[in-house]
């Protein structure tokens, strides 16, 4: 019963291709497989949208790409396959028709979305929007302005034909030459021996059309939204003890490790709350100096956390949540037992500098910077460790004496019968020194600089304005 | 000679007196390899494992001429300002040398990078953490640099400290082989540290003074010029009356 069935589908299917004008040379060996049985078989498998927003040609590459990005974010609602082109988006939905209920619903979805983000970014709310069997066809019907829906592949070359040739990703010359030879719609082309065309335009040119009329595969780099991980955990009972919570938070850091290992990716800021009833949770963020995935380590810091966390009510929720995806680099193993010593030391500060974070926050934590700068207050700024940006080797200081430290702000020395006092009487070592400086900033800077010594005590460093009331201040500190 | 336990019988054996003294040999060599081990008086120069301060004079009359290794040490001064820094400076341009990390734990006041450099120590080496207001998070910080292998010293300013934080913070120091630096402005009566000093001025000199080390009983002290005095200045000014 089967056999006559096969063999009165291929009939069927077969005149087809020979109508498009297309001669199919059955191989000798294989005669019973034709290969545009198989063809026709794939016609109905795919069905591309595309949306060309010629608004956004006038953007910057990059701002573009962004906005594109943005929309390919709400089209993923209805498609998987998605797939960018200059100021266009390409999306599959054959495979969508039928949950949405049809190509008229789901652009009725779809439109009113895409408008209003573009009006949010103040364009134009219009664009044009085409559907075809093939991704270049639907491009050069939406470029054309159709707004066309081609179902069927063979509808396509008659469909496409209607389009002026400007549609197509030309250059100047080839857009000339096609202009001198009289072509000026498709159709015109369709005309036209391949052969020569590819002699006068060039192959990338012959296989556009090609690829429009689904006679050349069109592969496609698809879309592929930022990872995120977040989870949570509804306790089964109110927990006050955040050391009970440390076995939940175990099998979270597993299925993140997990997570991770699968995209090839590490992170290097987590977010954890503790949900509460009836109160604003509580937040831990958690971050690394070196990006990780070792569970171990993560379940250490957040111990960490959670030795000095103070809960104002019992915890109800457990959630965690990835801040920021990194790449996972991998270790390399050492050659020669020993000679990563070095490597490992700074892997154990950054190991300490972690747990340090994790027990103060990063606020207190400073690196010292030098600047090459006269004016000693701003001569030492105070960095954030994370940004190790390492200076050049080569720093000019003075030889003049320098203090240890730097009271935060100048001090107002007193003078009694014409002698300093701090605590106790000053007596003037050396100096002066004169720092004149930063009068272009708008604080005029002109001061004396003296060491002095306070009677049994400490060596200071103090100065003398040279303008307005001179008065004697304290500013520094030899210890 | 023989002893006897009384009160619980164990030691029912007797002890001998082996020859005319202990040998020495051994004694020595057992000194030499249990950092726990020290003589009572140890200023004979026998010792040598200490690390140098720098300055000749300080090391005559430190046992093992100069800081010990892997320890906490407590400089006590009146106020801040009184050279306790300069006395370190050679210490810590060998941390930087070894390529090792600087550690400045709730510092008094902003540290300044020209003195940094002025002393030969570089400043991406250094590490401050200003922590006002809690001394527990503090400490805490302490004991983990100390332990800490890439952390060459560890200075810290907390003014009291009871005693079992300082043994904690000792013990630390020995397993990281970390030397920390406790500045603290009293006295107090007694300390589990291995090493104690007490700066002093003594007519512009600083005067240090030996309150109590591992391997000498005895009050000692030495002054000592830390600044190098009377520099010319590169770009002098009017010198101005007051």
């Amino acid at each position: 019963m089967k056999e006559p069935e096969s063999t009165l589908e291929l009939p069927l299917l077969d005149p087809k291709p020979a109508a498009t004008g297309k001669k199919v040379v059955p191989l000798p060996g294989r005669a019973k497989q034709p290969p545009p049985a198989t063809t026709d078989k794939q016609q109905p498998r795919s069905l591309w949208y595309a949306l060309y927003l010629p608004q956004l040609a006038e953007l910057a590459e990059k701002l573009q790409q962004q906005h594109l990005e943005q929309l390919a974010l709400l089209a993923t609602d209805v498609s998987s396959s998605i797939s960018f082109h200059s100021c266009s988006l390409i999306f599959e939905i054959r495979s969508s028709l039928r949950y949405f209920g049809g190509i008229n619903s789901l652009h009725e979805l779809l439109a009113p979305r895409i408008a209003e983000q573009l009006q949010d970014w103040s364009l134009e709310p219009q664009f044009h929007y085409a559907a075809s069997p093939t991704v270049t066809g639907s491009l050069l019907l939406a470029r054309g302005g159709r707004n066309l829906l081609v179902y069927h592949r063979d509808n396509l070359r008659s469909a496409l034909g209607r389009l002026p040739t400007d549609v197509l990703e030309l250059n100047r010359e080839q857009r000339r030459r096609l202009y001198n030879m009289g072509v000026r719609r498709l159709r015109d082309l369709w005309r036209l021996p391949t052969d020569g065309l590819r002699k006068r335009f060039g192959s990338n040119f012959v296989n556009q059309l090609h690829r429009a009329l689904g006679e050349r595969p069109e592969p496609q780099k698809y879309y592929q939204p930022p990872p995120a991980f977040s989870s949570s955990y509804d306790l089964p009972c109110e927990v006050e003890n955040v050391q009970l919570l440390l076995p939940v938070l175990e099998e979270f850091l597993a299925q993140l490790v997990d997570f991770l290992r699968r995209r090839d990716l590490s992170t290097s800021r987590l977010q954890v709350s503790l949900v509460h009833e009836r109160q604003s949770s509580t937040d831990i963020a958690l971050g690394l100096r070196q990006p990780s995935r070792c569970q171990h380590h993560l379940l250490q810091l957040l111990e960490i956390h959670f030795n000095n966390l103070v809960i104002p009510a019992p915890v109800v929720t457990l959630k965690i949540q990835v801040i920021r995806f990194d790449a996972y680099l991998g270790e390399s193993g050492e050659l020669l037992q020993g000679s990563g010593k070095n490597n490992t030391g700074h892997e154990r500060l950054d190991l300490f500098m972690e747990q340090l974070q994790a027990r103060v926050g990063e606020q207190p934590i400073r690196k010292i910077g030098s600047i090459a700068e006269h004016c000693p207050e701003y001569a030492t700024p105070q960095q954030d460790p994370l940004l190790t940006a390492r200076q050049s080797r080569k720093r000019r200081h003075t030889h003049n004496p320098r203090p240890f430290w730097l009271l935060p702000e100048p001090q107002v020395l007193k003078v009694q019968n014409g002698k300093l006092y701090h605590h106790r009487p000053l007596r003037i070592l050396s100096g002066p020194e004169r720092i004149e400086t930063r009068w272009w900033s708008g604080i005029d800077i002109r001061r004396d600089y003296y060491v002095a010594q306070e009677k049994n005590g400490s060596r200071l460093w103090i100065y003398r304005e040279k303008s307005g009331e001179r008065r004697w201040f304290l500013h520094g500190i030899f210890a | 000679m023989t002893t006897t336990n009384q009160l619980s019988g164990i030691h029912q054996k007797p002890r001998k007196h082996v020859g005319p003294g202990p040998d020495t040999g051994t004694i020595d060599r057992l000194l030499a390899h249990n950092p726990v081990l020290w003589r009572g008086c140890d200023m004979s120069g026998r010792g040598d494992h200490g690390q140098t301060t720098g300055y000749a004079q300080l090391d005559d009359i430190l046992p093992g001429r100069g800081w010990p290794r892997n320890a906490i040490v407590e400089i006590v001064s009146r106020q801040w300002g009184m050279g306790e820094l300069q006395l370190l400076v050679p210490l810590m341009r060998e941390v930087i040398r070894q390529g090792k990390w600087i550690l400045w734990i709730s510092p008094p006041y902003l540290l300044n990078s020209p003195a940094l450099l002025q002393a030969g120590i570089d400043p991406e080496q250094v590490l401050v953490i200003n922590l006002d207001t809690s001394c527990k998070d503090a400490l805490w910080g302490m004991e983990k640099a100390l332990q800490t292998e890439s952390c060459g010293l560890v200075l810290a300013w907390q003014n009291w400290l009871p005693d079992k934080v300082v043994r904690r913070l000792q013990l630390a120091a020995e397993t990281g082989e970390t030397l920390g630096v406790l500045f603290q402005h009293r006295i107090s009566k007694y300390s589990q540290s291995s090493l104690r000093l007490e700066i002093k001025d003594f007519r512009g000199q600083a005067e240090i003074v030996v309150l109590k080390a591992r391997g000498n009983f005895r009050p000692l002290s030495v002054q000592l010029n830390l600044y190098q005095e009377n520099l010319p200045l590169q770009h002098p000014g009017r010198y101005d009356s007051v």
